[in-house]
C-alpha cells in the first residue's frame, strides 16, 4: 500500500480535518496511520497538543489498540484469523504455514465476520474466505 | 435485466467481485445490483436473476462458471448444474422466519426506494406520529431484548434514558461484533443498513437524543463503507439531520471505527473508545443510561436489537411477541459457523433446538467428520457436546444448560478438536484482549494459560485442575465485566463436558 | 513522638444531604446518600480489604478485593463502587468472599516480589496477611519481576516490579494534580504504569508527589525512604514556600527527616503537595547553612565567628551609636514573610519599642502591599475573602496576573478541578500562561493585555457591566455605599473607560472584553484570583480597588464560590502584614496615629509609641543614600537580590554603618552586612504561618535549632541589649500577646490550633472557629466602598532606545531568589534564568533560540539565555529572578505603586541584543544626586495623578501623604521641592497640608 511521506505540516493537515470532533484522539491516530502508514513518534506530541491532551494520554491510547502501529508496515499486510470458527477449519495450521512463508507480513487476526467460510484472511485490506497459503500468496502484491 | 451479485463481504471473500466483473464484461445490458447476502453463505457467490417469475438463483458461482451459465441462458432462468431455482423457494431460506433480516439479500442496500418498497420507514413514520412514551411502551410490550448477549429488555433501558434530564443524549449502536462465529451485525449493515439507521432514529425520538454513533469494528471495512454511504443518503433525503422526515425531531449519525480491541464490545469500554480513550471498562454504577457517552444519558444497543425495532414499530408488539418461548420473545438471528457444511444466517423464533440448527440447517460438518463440540455464544460461550443438542436455543434454557446464547453464534467443531487447547485459547484470548483494569482478568487469564499448559503437560494434573477451577471462580465472581467474568465459561464447560481432554495424557489423537 | 496515621475511608465523602440507613454485618449505620458501601463500612468501624481505592480518589473498582454480598442481590459487587441504599443488608465477611479475596490476592502475589524494598509500606503484603494468605499456588512463569527501575526523577523511584496496576498514581495525577502525566501503557497482562513511554524526568510529570502519595506499594517511593529507612515518628507542620501554606507530616527516623507527607486533613491542601514542599526541603540542612554568629567592622573585612553574646553586643552597640549620633529614626528593621507570625511580631515590637521608632517594613512591601491598601479601602480589611475550597464552587473564575500552576501549584490543582467540572476561566495576563490551555483546561477568554494596562482592562470590564445593565442592583443597594457607587457608576460609564477607547492602550480587542465581561457578570458565582501581576505595578493599588469594584458590582462577595482572592507569594505574607510589619500600622491593620490602638500597646509594652508613620523600605534606601539612615536589621529577606534597581539598593546598603542580617545563608545582602545572625529553618521553628486564605497553621519544630537559639530569642536578645528587655518562653506565649492586643486574633492560641488544626482569622468571640468566608452579611467596614480608578499609564514606557517591555515571574521548580530551591535537586529542571521573547522580536535582532543575549534598561544591564516562544506576545519579554548570577533586578527600576511603593517589577522598558559572552556581566549604574528628593517628587505627582479630578483631589492627596509618609519626607516636600516640578493637584495638596497642619 502507498502512504504519504510524513511531515509535521502534513500531519497537522490530517488533524485539522478532525478539529470539530469530540474525543478525537483515537480517530486522529487512526487517520495519521491511514495517511502515513503508521503513527510516527512525533505524532504523539502533535496529537496531544492539537486536542489539548497530555502526551501520556495519547501514548496510553496508542499502546492500547492493536490496530495502531508504531513501526512502518511491511509492504504486504496479511492478517489471518486465528479465532475459534476459523480454528475449526484449520486456521492454526494455516497461520503456522503462512508465518513460515511470509514471516513478519503475517499477523494474527481475531475474526473478520466470515466465520461460515473460514479460514479467513485479510490481505492488504481485502477479505479472503476458504483461504489457503496459495490463495493468500496470489493476493499479495 | 437485473442481476444480483452480493456485495456482502463473505460473498466477496469467495469471489463475488470477480463474478460481478465477469458478468458485467460478458453479459450485455445487465444491470448488476450488489445486494446483501441472503445468508446461505455456503451458496455464495449466489447470483440471482430477476425474471418474470421472480428471482432465480445460481450458486456457488465462480468466474469459470460464467461462460457455461451464459450458454445455459441463465439470464432467463435456464437450467444449469448450479441452478438453485426460485430464490424464495430455496427450502433453507424459505423455512426461516425472517423479521430482522427480512430485507437482507433482497434489496439493494443503498437504494432508499427499494428500502421503502420493502416496508422501510413505516416504523419510523409511525414513531414520529406517536409520542415518546407510546414508542417505549410498544418496544417494551414487544419483549425485544438486547441481542448483544446480555438480553436486557430494550424498552426498560430506553425508559431510563428517556426519563433522564440532560442537554444532550446519545444513541450508541454497538457494532463491535468481535465474537468469533458471529457475523449477523456485519451482514445486516452490509445488506440493509437503512434498517439500522431507522432503528436508531426511532430510539432517538423515543428518548430525546439528537446524536447517534455506530461503533463499528475496523475488521469490517466493507460494512464501514456501506453504512457511511447509507448515512449520507439518509442525510441527503432529509431523514437524518435537523428535521427527521420533516418533523421537529433532529438526529445526526456518525460512525466511529474501532481499532482492534475485543473488549470494546463491552458497553462501557466502547464508550471510552468512542471518547477516543483507552478502551477500559468502567465500573457501574453509574449506568450508561444515566451517565454514558461523555457523561450524558446514553442508549446502548446492539445492531440486531436496533434493527429489529423498525419491524416492531411497523407491525406492532403483538406480532413480534407472538414468536418465541417463555421470556425469549421474537426471533433470533443464529449464525452457523466453523466446521459446518451449510453455514450462514438462520433467523428463527427462539426455542429451536441446537440439533435443528446445527444438523438441520447446517447439515453437519464441512469435513464430513462427526461433530464433537459446538461453542455457542462466542469465545466466552460454553462448549457443548452433541448430548446437549436437544437444548432449546433461548436465553433461559441455555443458561440452565450451563451456557449462554450470547449473540447467537454457533461454531461447530469436528472430532479433531482438542478441548484442552480450546480452553487454553479462551484464556489466551482473554490475556490478549483484557483491558487490563481488574485483577482477575488481567492476571488471571495469563495464570489460566499457564495452568492449563501444566495440565496438558501432565504436571500435577489434579492440583492444577483444582487451581484452575478456583481461578475460574475468582474470574467469574470477581471480574469487573463480562470479559473476565465469562472467560471461565468455555474453560469450565470444556472441563466438565469433555473431561477426557484434561487428563494430562497425550491427546486422544 | 509517634507516627501519625490518617484513616483512609476508601472513597471520598458524599456531599449529599439526604441520609440513608443500612446494615453492615449486623451493624446499623446512617450515612449520606451516594456514600459507597466501603466508606459506610469504614465509618462503622469495619475495614473491607482494598488496594485500588483511597478516599482521595474516585472509586475505580479494579482490585476486586473489596467484594461484598448484598441481601437479595446477585453476585459479589465491589464495595467501593456500589453506593448504599436504604434498608440494604450488607455482608462483608463470608466463606465465599474469603475465597474470592484469597483468590485475587493469590494472583497479586504471583506477580509481586516476595519481599518489598519498602517493607511495611507495601500494602500488598499487609492486606495479604490480613486476609490470611502469604503465598501463591501459581507456577507463574510469566511475570513483570525483571523490569528495570526508573530512577530518573531526583526524588522518587519508579519500580515497575512492585506495581500492581491499580491506577492510583494515574488517577492521582489526573484527579488530584490535574497534569495527566501518567497513563497505563499496553493492555491486558502487559498493562503497565507509564509516564508516556519515556522516563519520568523526560515526561510531563511536575513531581508534585501525588502519585507517590497514592501508590499503595513500593512502586513509587521517595528515594529518601529507601536510603534512610522507614520513619519512626512524625510531626504535623506547615510548608515554608508559597502562600498556599500546605500542611505536611514531617516523618522522621531518629533525628533524620525521611520525608514530607502532605496531610489529608490539611485545610489548605487536603493531602496534596507540589515539588517544592514535598521534596525540596534539603536546603534546610544544606552545608551552606551558617549556624554561628559572625561580625566584621567593615564590609571589606573578612567575617569573624563570635559568640551570640558578642554578636548581639556588637550589633546593639553599633545601633545605639547611630541613634546617639543621628537620632532615633536613623535605624530600623525589615521583617520577613518567610518567618513565623511570632518572629515577625517580635521584630516589629523591637523596632517600635526598643528602637523607639516606626521604621519597620516587610518584604510584603515588594509584593502585596497594594492588596493591603486596596482591599482595606474597599472592604475594610486587608485579606482575601475566601478559603481555597471556595474555588470549587465557582462558575466563572477570573485569573489576573497570576500563574498558579508555577507559583501556587497546589491551589492550581484545585482550580483545575473546578475547571474540569465545568467552571469557565477568564485569564488576564500578557503571557500565555499554562492555564490558558493545558490538558483538561481551556480558558474561555484570554485577555492578553500589554504589561502596565491592568487598570485599563478592569475599567473596561466594569464599563461593559454597568453600561449594558448587568450590574447586580440588589447587592449594590443592600451591601454598598450608595454615594460611592453613584460616583463610581458615573465615572466608569464615561466613554474614556469603554473597551473601545482603552483598546489602544491595552491592545485587548474590545469585543473580547465585552464577551468576557458578560460571561463574568452572568455567572451565578464569579470569583477573582490575582497575583503579583496585579500588585507590582505603578497602579497596583488602583487595580486592587478595580478588582474589588468588579466583585461588588457583580454581587460576588459574601458566599462560597465568589470573592476577591490575592494569591500570596510567600508562605507568611499574610501573617507578616497582619502582625504590624508596615510602618504606618500596628498589628491588625490599625493605623499608628490612632491613640486608642497605641494605648493598648503602650500599656502592654510599657512604652510610648511614636504616632508618626516610619519609613518604607524604598524610603530607607533613599534616606541611607542621603546619610540619614545608617542602621538596618533585616531578617530573612535578601533585599540586595530581590528588590528592584539593584544599583540603588547596593548604594544604600553600602552607605550604612550597621547592617544586621539574620538568615540561613550568606545571601547577597550579607555581602553588605556587619553582623550575621544565623537563622533557623522552618523545620526548627515553633510558631504559626498565615496563608493566603487567612488560615493560621501551626509550624512545629521537627528538629532542634541548628544555631542553638530560636529566632525570636535572638531578636529579644538584641532588643534587650538595646536597653529594652524582651523575652518569651515559647512561641505560644508570643501568640498569647498577639491575641491579647489584636481583636481579629483574640480567639487564637496554640492550644486551640492544636485542637482544631487551623483557624482562619477573624477568630474571636464572634467567630470562635474562625472565618472561612468573609463579609457574609456586611463588610468589615460596614458597607462596601466603590473607588474610582482612573487609568494612568505608567511612566515606564517603551521608547526607541528601550522598545520592549520586560515582565517577570516564577517557574515551578525554583522559588523567588532561589536561596532555598537552588540548594536542592530542583536545579535539574531549571538551572538559570531564561529570557523569553517572541520570534518576531528575535528575528529583528538576529537572536537565536538558546543564545546569550544582553538585556538592558535605563538602570542597568545583564546577560542571560534567550528562549524563543509564543508564550509572550511581540513587544514583551519575560524572565525570572531566581539566580543571582543573572540578577534580573539590575534591570528593574525604582518606579512603584503610587499608594504603597510596591515596585513596578512587572513593567520595565528594555532592549535586547545578541551577546557573545555568558552570564556574570551585570552592569550597575552609578547612583548620584538627591535620590530622596527625586523620589518624593515622583511619588507626590503619582499620587496626585491617581485621584480623580472630579472631587477635590488635593484633599485626598494630602490625606494620603499624611497617612503614609514620614515627617522627614513631608518636611522635605514643603522645604526642598521645586514646585514647578509638581503637578497642579500636587501643588494644591501642599497648600491643603499647610492649612491643616
Amino acid at each position: 500500500m502507498k502512504y504519504s511521506a510524513w511531515s509535521q505540516e502534513a500531519a497537522l493537515d490530517v488533524l485539522a480535518t478532525l478539529r470539530e470532533e469530540k474525543g478525537a484522539v483515537l480517530m486522529a491516530l487512526q487517520a495519521l496511520q491511514k495517511e502515513f502508514g503508521y503513527v510516527h513518534q512525533e505524532d504523539v506530541a502533535l496529537v496531544a497538543n492539537f486536542f489539548n491532551n497530555s502526551r501520556a494520554d495519547v501514548h496510553g491510547v496508542l499502546t492500547f489498540y492493536h490496530d495502531l502501529l508504531t513501526e512502518p508496515p511491511t509492504e504486504n499486510q496479511i492478517s489471518v484469523c486465528v479465532a475459534e470458527a476459523c480454528q475449526a477449519v484449520g486456521s492454526r495450521k494455516l497461520e503456522k504455514d503462512l508465518k513460515a512463508k511470509f514471516g513478519k507480513e503475517v499477523h494474527d487476526g481475531y475474526c473478520f465476520g466470515n466465520c461460515a467460510l473460514g479460514p479467513s484472511a485479510m490481505v492488504n485490506g481485502a477479505i479472503l474466505g476458504r483461504a489457503s497459503v496459495d490463495s493468500i500468496a496470489k493476493a499479495r502484491v | 435485466m437485473k442481476i444480483y451479485v452480493p456485495g456482502d463481504s463473505a460473498a466477496i471473500s469467495v469471489g463475488a467481485d470477480e463474478v460481478a466483473q465477469a458478468i458485467a464484461a460478458k453479459v450485455n445490458g445487465a444491470t448488476i445490483i450488489r445486494n446483501g447476502s441472503r445468508g446461505a453463505l455456503w451458496l455464495e457467490p449466489m447470483v440471482e436473476i430477476e425474471t418474470d417469475k421472480g428471482r432465480t438463483a445460481y450458486g456457488p458461482v465462480s468466474v469459470s462458471d460464467i461462460d457455461s451459465l451464459i450458454a445455459a441462458d441463465f439470464m432467463h432462468g435456464g437450467a444449469h448444474p448450479l441452478s438453485l431455482g426460485e430464490s424464495e423457494k430455496i427450502e433453507w431460506l424459505a423455512s426461516q422466519d425472517r423479521v430482522t433480516f427480512k430485507r437482507v439479500g433482497i434489496i439493494d442496500p443503498l437504494s432508499l426506494a427499494d428500502y421503502e418498497a420493502h416496508g422501510g420507514l413505516v416504523g419510523l413514520r409511525r414513531a414520529i406520529s406517536i409520542n415518546s412514551a407510546e414508542i417505549i411502551e410498544e418496544v417494551t410490550q414487544s419483549g425485544v431484548r438486547g441481542r448483544g448477549g446480555a438480553g436486557f429488555p430494550a424498552g426498560i433501558k430506553w425508559k431510563t434514558v428517556a426519563g433522564a434530564v440532560s442537554d444532550q443524549k446519545y444513541i450508541c449502536c454497538n457494532a463491535d461484533e468481535g465474537d468469533s462465529g458471529t457475523f449477523a451485525d456485519r451482514m445486516l449493515i452490509e445488506g440493509d443498513p437503512f434498517t439500522l439507521i431507522e432503528g436508531m432514529t426511532i430510539a432517538a425520538i423515543a428518548v430525546g437524543a439528537t446524536q447517534g454513533i455506530v461503533y463499528l469494528r475496523s475488521e469490517y471495512p466493507y460494512a464501514i463503507k456501506i453504512l457511511q454511504k447509507a448515512i449520507d443518503i439518509a442525510h441527503a433525503f432529509g431523514w437524518l439531520g435537523s428535521s427527521i422526515l420533516g418533523s421537529n425531531f433532529a438526529f445526526d449519525l456518525k460512525i466511529r471505527v474501532g481499532a482492534g480491541s475485543y473488549v470494546c464490545g463491552e458497553e462501557t469500554a466502547m464508550l471510552e473508545s468512542i471518547e477516543g480513550k483507552r478502551g477500559v471498562v468502567r465500573a457501574k454504577p453509574p449506568l450508561p443510561a444515566l451517565e454514558g457517552l461523555f457523561g450524558k444519558p446514553t442508549v446502548i444497543n446492539n445492531v440486531l436489537t436496533l434493527s429489529t425495532i423498525p419491524a416492531v414499530m411497523a407491525d406492532g408488539a403483538d406480532a413480534y411477541k407472538a414468536r418465541g418461548v417463555g421470556r425469549s420473545l421474537g426471533t433470533q438471528v443464529f449464525q452457523l459457523a466453523g466446521n459446518i457444511k451449510r453455514g450462514g444466517i438462520v433467523e428463527k423464533p427462539f426455542g429451536i433446538s441446537i440439533e435443528e440448527v446445527v444438523n438441520g440447517y447446517g447439515g453437519g460438518t464441512l469435513t464430513g467428520e462427526p461433530i464433537r463440540a459446538v461453542q455457542i455464544g462466542g469465545p466466552l460461550g460454553a462448549y457443548f457436546g452433541t448430548d446437549k443438542f436437544e437444548t432449546s436455543l433461548d436465553y433461559e434454557s441455555m443458561l440452565a444448560a450451563g451456557g449462554m446464547l450470547g449473540h447467537g453464534g454457533i461454531v461447530v467443531f469436528d472430532d479433531s478438536v482438542d478441548l484442552a487447547q480450546q480452553a487454553r485459547f479462551a484464556m489466551a484470548f482473554c490475556a490478549l484482549e483484557s483491558c487490563g483494569k481488574c485483577t482477575p482478568c488481567r492476571l488471571g487469564s495469563t495464570r489460566g494459560v499457564e495452568t492449563i499448559d501444566l495440565i496438558i503437560q501432565g504436571v500435577k494434573v489434579d492440583e492444577n485442575k483444582k487451581l484452575l477451577l478456583d481461578l475460574c471462580e475468582v474470574m467469574t465472581d470477581g471480574s469487573l465485566c463480562a470479559m473476565g467474568g465469562l472467560t471461565p465459561m468455555p474453560v469450565k464447560s470444556a472441563m466438565i463436558n469433555f473431561p477426557e481432554d484434561f487428563t494430562g495424557e497425550v491427546s486422544r489423537r | 513522638m509517634t507516627m501519625i496515621h490518617e484513616h483512609d475511608f476508601g472513597t471520598p465523602a458524599s456531599n449529599k444531604s439526604e441520609q440513608v440507613s443500612l446494615e453492615i454485618d449486623g451493624t446499623s449505620i446512617t450515612v449520606p446518600a451516594d456514600t459507597s458501601i466501603m466508606r459506610a463500612a469504614s465509618m462503622a468501624g469495619i475495614d473491607i480489604p482494598k488496594l485500588c481505592s483511597t478516599d482521595r480518589l474516585k472509586a475505580f473498582g479494579s482490585c476486586r478485593l473489596c467484594v461484598i454480598q448484598v441481601d437479595g442481590r446477585n453476585g459479589t459487587p465491589s464495595s467501593c463502587t456500589t453506593p448504599v441504599a436504604d434498608g440494604m443488608k450488607v455482608v462483608t465477611q463470608s466463606e465465599k468472599l474469603d475465597r474470592l479475596r484469597k483468590g485475587v490476592m493469590e494472583l497479586y502475589l504471583s506477580d509481586h516480589p516476595a519481599e518489598c524494598a519498602t517493607g511495611d509500606e507495601c500494602e500488598v503484603h499487609g492486606v495479604a496477611k490480613k486476609i490470611g494468605i502469604t503465598t501463591s499456588r501459581y507456577a507463574a512463569t510469566t511475570t513483570h519481576l525483571d523490569l528495570a527501575k526508573d530512577e530518573s526523577n531526583p526524588y522518587f523511584t519508579f519500580d515497575s516490579t512492585e506495581c500492581i496496576v491499580c491506577n492510583r498514581c494515574v488517577r492521582a495525577c489526573d484527579e488530584v494534580q490535574g497534569t495527566f502525566a501518567l497513563t497505563i501503557e499496553n493492555r491486558g497482562f502487559e498493562a503497565r504504569v507509564s509516564s508516556s513511554g519515556t522516563s519520568f524526568i523526560e515526561s510531563e510529570c511536575v513531581s508534585c508527589g501525588a502519585c507517590v502519595q497514592a501508590c499503595p506499594t513500593g512502586a513509587l517511593t521517595e528515594k529518601t525512604l529507601l536510603t534512610i529507612g522507614a520513619p519512626t515518628s512524625s510531626v504535623i507542620t506547615t510548608c515554608a514556600y508559597c502562600g498556599v501554606g500546605c500542611s505536611f507530616k514531617a516523618e522522621m527516623r531518629g533525628d533524620k527527616l525521611v520525608r514530607m507527607v502532605p496531610l489529608k486533613d490539611g485545610g489548605a491542601n487536603e493531602g496534596h503537595s507540589c515539588v517544592k514542599g514535598r521534596f525540596a526541603y534539603g536546603y534546610a540542612t544544606h552545608s551552606d547553612r551558617i549556624t554561628k554568629p559572625m561580625i566584621r567592622n567593615a564590609i571589606t573585612d573578612p567575617w569573624k565567628e563570635v559568640s551570640w553574646e558578642e554578636a548581639i553586643s556588637f550589633a546593639a552597640t553599633g545601633l545605639k551609636k547611630i541613634q546617639a549620633e543621628s537620632g532615633r529614626n536613623a535605624i530600623g528593621g525589615i521583617t520577613s514573610s518567610r518567618c513565623t507570625n511570632e518572629e515577625v511580631f517580635v521584630v516589629q515590637k523591637m523596632v517600635r519599642a526598643a528602637f523607639a521608632n516606626n521604621n519597620v517594613d516587610t518584604c510584603a512591601r515588594v509584593c502585596h502591599s497594594p492588596t493591603g491598601y486596596g482591599l482595606g479601602q474597599a472592604f475594610g480589611t486587608s485579606a482575601g475573602t475566601q478559603d481555597f475550597e471556595s474555588v470549587e464552587h465557582s462558575d466563572v473564575i477570573m485569573l489576573i496576573g497570576a500563574n498558579p500552576t508555577s507559583a501556587h501549584p497546589v491551589f492550581a490543582s484545585r482550580m483545575k478541578k473546578a475547571l474540569r467540572k465545568g467552571a469557565q476561566l477568564i485569564v488576564v495576563d500578557p503571557r500565555v500562561i499554562a492555564l490558558v490551555r493545558t490538558p483538561g483546561v481551556v480558558a474561555a477568554h484570554h485577555l492578553q493585555l500589554m504589561p502596565g494596562t491592568n487598570v485599563a482592562v478592569i475599567n473596561a470590564l466594569a464599563h461593559v457591566i454597568v453600561t449594558e445593565g448587568l450590574a447586580k442592583k440588589d447587592f449594590i443597594d443592600t451591601r454598598c455605599e450608595e454615594k460611592s457607587f453613584k460616583e463610581w457608576e458615573a465615572f466608569i460609564s464615561l466613554p474614556e473607560n469603554s473597551p473601545e477607547t482603552l483598546e489602544a492602550s491595552s491592545r485587548v480587542p474590545a469585543e473580547e472584553i465585552r464577551k468576557a465581561a458578560r460571561l463574568f457578570a452572568s455567572a451565578p458565582n464569579g470569583s477573582i484570583y490575582y497575583g503579583l501581576g496585579v500588585t507590582e505595578h505603578s497602579q497596583g493599588s488602583t487595580m486592587v480597588m478595580g478588582i474589588a469594584n468588579l466583585a461588588m458590582v457583580t454581587g460576588n462577595i459574601g458566599r462560597k464560590g465568589v470573592g476577591v482572592n490575592p494569591l500570596r507569594g510567600q508562605n507568611n505574607v499574610q501573617g507578616s502584614c497582619d502582625m504590624g510589619s508596615f510602618p504606618h500600622e500596628l498589628p491588625g491593620y490599625r493605623h499608628i496615629s490612632n491613640a486608642d490602638t497605641r494605648k493598648i500597646f503602650d500599656d502592654k509594652w510599657g512604652v510610648t509609641l511614636d504616632a508618626e508613620p516610619g519609613m518604607r523600605i524604598p524610603n530607607m534606601f533613599d534616606a541611607a543614600i542621603a546619610g540619614d539612615y545608617r542602621g538596618l536589621y533585616v531578617q530573612g529577606e535578601d533585599i540586595a537580590q530581590s528588590d528592584p534597581n539593584t544599583s540603588h539598593v547596593h548604594a544604600a546598603l553600602r552607605a550604612m554603618d550597621m547592617v544586621i542580617v539574620q538568615d540561613l545563608f550568606l545571601n547577597e545582602t550579607a555581602k553588605f552586612a556587619h553582623v550575621f545572625l544565623p537563622g533557623t529553618s522552618f523545620l526548627e521553628k515553633d510558631g504559626t504561618f498565615t496563608n493566603a486564605e487567612r488560615r493560621i497553621n501551626r509550624v512545629r519544630p521537627v528538629m532542634k535549632s541548628a544555631t542553638g537559639k530560636s529566632e525570636y530569642e535572638v531578636t529579644c536578645d538584641l532588643a534587650t541589649a538595646m536597653g529594652y528587655p524582651m523575652s518569651y518562653s515559647s512561641g505560644a506565649e508570643i501568640m498569647d500577646e498577639i491575641a491579647a492586643t489584636t481583636p481579629t486574633f483574640a480567639g487564637v492560641s496554640f492550644k486551640k490550633l492544636d485542637e482544631v488544626g487551623s483557624l482562619q482569622w477573624p477568630c474571636n468571640e464572634a467567630n470562635p472557629e474562625g472565618t472561612p468566608t468573609m463579609h457574609l452579611e456586611t463588610f468589615m467596614r460596614g458597607l462596601g466602598q466603590f473607588n474610582r480608578t482612573p487609568y494612568v499609564a505608567t511612566d515606564e514606557k517603551a521608547t526607541r532606545k528601550f522598545p520592549l517591555l520586560l515582565t517577570t515571574g516564577r517557574v515551578l521548580s525554583q522559588y523567588n531568589v532561589g536561596a532555598q530551591t537552588r540548594r536542592t535537586a530542583n536545579n535539574i529542571w531549571h538551572t538559570e534564568d531564561i529570557l523569553d521573547l517572541h520570534e518576531s522580536d528575535a528575528q529583528l535582532r538576529g537572536i537565536a533560540d538558546g543564545s546569550w543575549v544582553k538585556l538592558s534598561s535605563r538602570v542597568g544591564e545583564t546577560i542571560m539565555r534567550a528562549r524563543i516562544t509564543d508564550e509572550v506576545p511581540a513587544g514583551v519579554v519575560y524572565t525570572t529572578f531566581h539566580f543571582p548570577e543573572s540578577g534580573a533586578n539590575v534591570i528593574t527600576t525604582d518606579f512603584s505603586d503610587w499608594a504603597t511603593n510596591c515596585p513596578e517589577y512587572k513593567v520595565t522598558a528594555v532592549e535586547i541584543s545578541p551577546s557573545a559572552q555568558g552570564p556574570g556581566a551585570m552592569i550597575e549604574t552609578h547612583i548620584d544626586g538627591d535620590v530622596q528628593l527625586a523620589s518624593i517628587i515622583r511619588m507626590i505627582n503619582q499620587i496626585a495623578a491617581n485621584f480623580p479630578v472630579s472631587d477635590a483631589p488635593e484633599v485626598k492627596v494630602a490625606h494620603h501623604i499624611v497617612q503614609f509618609w514620614t515627617p522627614v519626607m513631608i518636611e522635605r516636600l514643603h522645604k526642598d521641592v521645586d514646585k514647578s516640578l509638581l503637578s497642579p493637584i500636587a501643588v494644591k495638596a501642599l497648600e491643603v497640608m499647610l492649612v491643616t497642619q
